[in-house]
């Protein structure tokens, strides 16, 4: 969805219109939740945090500053909702490899959830700052220039961290075979 | 010996397409000439595509629901139409009604996306009617015996529905109201036993009747997703003055 349908959209939510709220509800909530998903490893604690940030985002639409693009926004507070949780949770310790659900599908299936995995594993041993940039470029597919306004962030700095976090990435990734 | 970070820079820009053609062209000589570049450049691609690859994960599938009924209403809920007249004009939920006057249960859910008024801007969920006698769980129950109204009102639990279940005389007409205040509860639907002029109206974390005098037979819906501990708060009001509140408890099976 461009930013123009987004901020009519938007425009119809400050007017009190719940079925626009429920079509941006219906364009990022999968987006939202795989972002939360990604950054905390489980899959009740993203969907409370998706829960959080659609209603930020109701209860704060007078804030939204229509000359940014929504999806900006809404990442941010995604974001930061997770890494608040992190911090409540205290669970900022790396977890350990998950098996992948055995028997519930071809082995494709099983191959794709087996990755999936490993990579949320080797994800979850970063620094939160890290695995932030890698969930905004590979999983939200972001470009430097809009990681920086999500993460209000020089782009310089952007690339930093995904170079540290990728090498970081491609080493545990290798250790774990 | 280490690649210069000039060069590392490249790599990565090339891999998240942030690359000039000046600079694509200096990083391709720099990997003709440097086999540790083309090392990197390699393995750095095969993580890009393998995280650029990796499945998106499916959220709940209630998790819409549960979004849409925590946002506060913004329409007041006496401005919500008459929800029976919307079920009758409604050719599917005419049919499912008219089964629903003669017996009372089995659920037979209609997609609430078949019902496109706009009375129902505050009913997420399915609506549904009933069709055999209900026979679920009892979890509780309260008795009335106000000048009004007098009967009884059963909350009852199957799966993951809780279901109201009205059994009352009333002497005049009465507006009964549910409340219920866990998000991950919505109104699923309503059925009556062989009375008219009843008026429902549902919104997040509530569901009002509009009760005619006489004996009557209602059953409300609710998905319990959640599955938790939860209250109904009941209200029963005669000229707009409470005449009976009562609460209703539910607590899951350990």
């Amino acid at each position: 969805m461009g930013k123009t349908d987004d901020t009519k959209l938007i425009e119809r939510c400050i007017s009190g219109d719940r079925q626009a709220f429920e079509a941006l509800l219906t364009e990022y909530e999968k987006p939202v939740y795989n972002a939360a998903y990604r950054m905390l490893n489980s899959p009740d604690d993203a969907r409370d945090v998706t829960q959080t940030v659609f209603l930020k985002v109701f209860e704060n639409f007078g804030q939204y500053d229509p000359s940014r693009r929504f999806f900006s926004w809404i990442y941010r507070i995604t974001l930061n909702e997770s890494i608040n949780w992190l911090g409540k949770a205290n669970r900022l310790e790396p977890l350990t490899f998950e098996a992948a659900d055995e028997g519930k599908g071809p082995e494709q299936e099983l191959e794709s959830a087996r990755v999936s995995a490993s990579v949320q594993a080797a994800l979850m041993t970063l620094k939160t700052d890290y695995r932030t940039v890698v969930v905004l470029k590979h999983f939200l597919g972001c470009s430097y220039f809009e990681i920086g306004e999500i993460l209000e962030l020089p782009e310089k700095t952007i690339k930093s961290r995904l170079y540290t976090a990728r090498q970081q990435l491609k080493d545990e990734l290798t250790n774990v075979g | 010996m280490a690649i210069e970070q000039k060069f590392t820079d490249l790599i990565n820009a090339d891999l998240d397409g942030e690359i000039s053609d000046a600079e694509n062209s200096e990083l391709q000589q720099f990997l003709n000439e440097n086999a540790e570049g083309r090392a990197l450049h390699d393995e750095l691609s095969s993580l890009c595509n393998t995280l650029d690859n990796v499945e998106q994960e499916d959220p709940p599938p209630y998790m819409r629901h549960i979004i849409m009924n925590s946002v506060p209403p913004t329409q007041a809920a006496g401005d919500s139409r008459g929800f029976l007249q919307v079920l009758f004009a409604t050719p599917a939920l005419k049919y499912a009604m008219t089964f629903a006057a003669g017996v009372f249960l089995t659920l037979s859910i209609v997609n609430s996306n078949q019902i496109s008024n706009q009375a129902l801007d505050n009913v997420t969920g399915l609506v549904g009617t009933v069709a055999e006698p209900v026979n679920a769980a009892i979890a509780d129950s309260v008795v009335l015996r106000e000048t009004d109204i007098a009967g009884t009102v059963s909350l009852r639990s199957t799966g993951s529905l809780l279901i109201l279940d009205f059994d009352l005389v009333s002497t005049d007409h009465i507006e009964i109201q549910a409340d219920y205040t866990d998000h991950t509860i919505w109104f699923n639907g309503f059925a009556q036993l062989a009375s008219e002029g009843t008026t429902v109206s549902a919104e997040a974390g509530r569901v009002r009747l509009g009760m005619e005098e006489g004996k009557r037979r209602y059953a409300v819906y609710l998905q319990n997703e959640g599955g938790r501990d939860t209250t109904v708060s009941l209200s029963f009001l005669a000229d707009g003055a409470v005449v009976h509140q009562a609460n209703l408890e539910y607590a899951p099976a350990d």
